[in-house]
């Protein structure tokens, strides 16, 4: 997995649009948690494209629902409307096959 | 304020239909977390007892209707009628949560996306499932009260 720090590698996202996502998942679920980018924005050749995201934290999470979907709203906000998705991996929230799927090819933002 | 007959009529229309889905969401809410409050774990099988998948239906439908009406079809026609610019879903959010309409945009987006979490064959983690469901339960009386505040906007300004 490649790590980016508030920079563009891998990926079409700008700085900005990069440190508004991490600002707003920290500002949800705590500044440990980190932030994954998959999809199709982690491909060069490809253009727009929704924005998908997993958010892993390494304690229990008490509204999953709620702060996938408030953290999405956010987001989408900050990028004129752009669609959003997040799931989250925590220790209290069942295994998904896209939580690996997403480890492997996305980009750690 | 005149409007032409066939505008009026629709925004009539559109209050009459979102408080009726008001008072069906209402009865609904009522049922599903009563039933919910009696057998907390219910939740938490695979299979869920028929009664219950069906009142989640209802709920999750009524919910959505209730929503759109109000969101996609009421407000923008009352920001139409009223002169207002009336754009994309969020602007017509912050322009109604500036006029004291609803409480906040951004909970309203939320609470549009929570819809999808609370399909209980999809969403198999049944944690997401039961917080997706009671963040819209505590979000019911938000789209009651819009509703009524909607219909009496509608009412001061058009009779």
């Amino acid at each position: 997995m490649v790590e980016a720090s508030c920079q563009n590698s891998g990926m079409r996202l700008t700085e900005d649009q990069i440190c508004l996502i991490r600002n707003v998942v920290h500002g949800v679920l705590g500044v440990r948690a980190r932030v994954t980018l998959f999809g199709s924005r982690v491909d060069d050749t490809a253009r727009g494209g929704d924005i998908d995201l997993l958010v892993e934290i390494d304690h229990p999470v008490d509204h999953p629902a709620l702060s996938s979907a408030q953290i999405a709203v956010r987001i989408s906000r900050g990028m004129h409307g752009r669609r959003v998705d997040v799931i989250i991996d925590a220790p209290n929230l069942k295994r998904q096959a896209i939580f690996q799927i997403a480890r492997e090819n996305g980009v750690l933002l | 304020m005149t409007l032409p007959d066939s505008v009026s009529t629709r925004l009539k229309f559109l209050c009459r239909v979102a408080e009726k889905e008001a008072r069906h969401l209402l009865q609904t809410d009522e049922r599903l977390f009563a039933q919910l409050q009696q057998s907390p774990t219910a939740l938490a099988t695979d299979e869920i007892e028929p009664l219950l998948a069906e009142r989640m239906d209802a709920f999750v439908g009524r919910f959505g209707r209730l929503q759109d009406t109000l969101g996609d079809k009421l407000l923008p026609t009352l920001l139409d009628a009223l002169g207002e610019p009336r754009g994309p879903a969020i602007d017509n959010l912050d322009r109604a949560e500036k006029f004291g309409w609803i409480d906040s945009a951004d909970a309203w987006m939320a609470a549009r996306r929570l819809r999808n979490l609370m399909v209980h064959e999809y969403i198999e983690d049944r944690q997401i499932l039961s917080d997706a469901l009671y963040t819209g339960h505590a979000f019911v009386p938000v789209l009651v009260a819009a509703s009524a505040r909607l219909a009496a906007v509608t009412r001061s300004h058009f009779g």
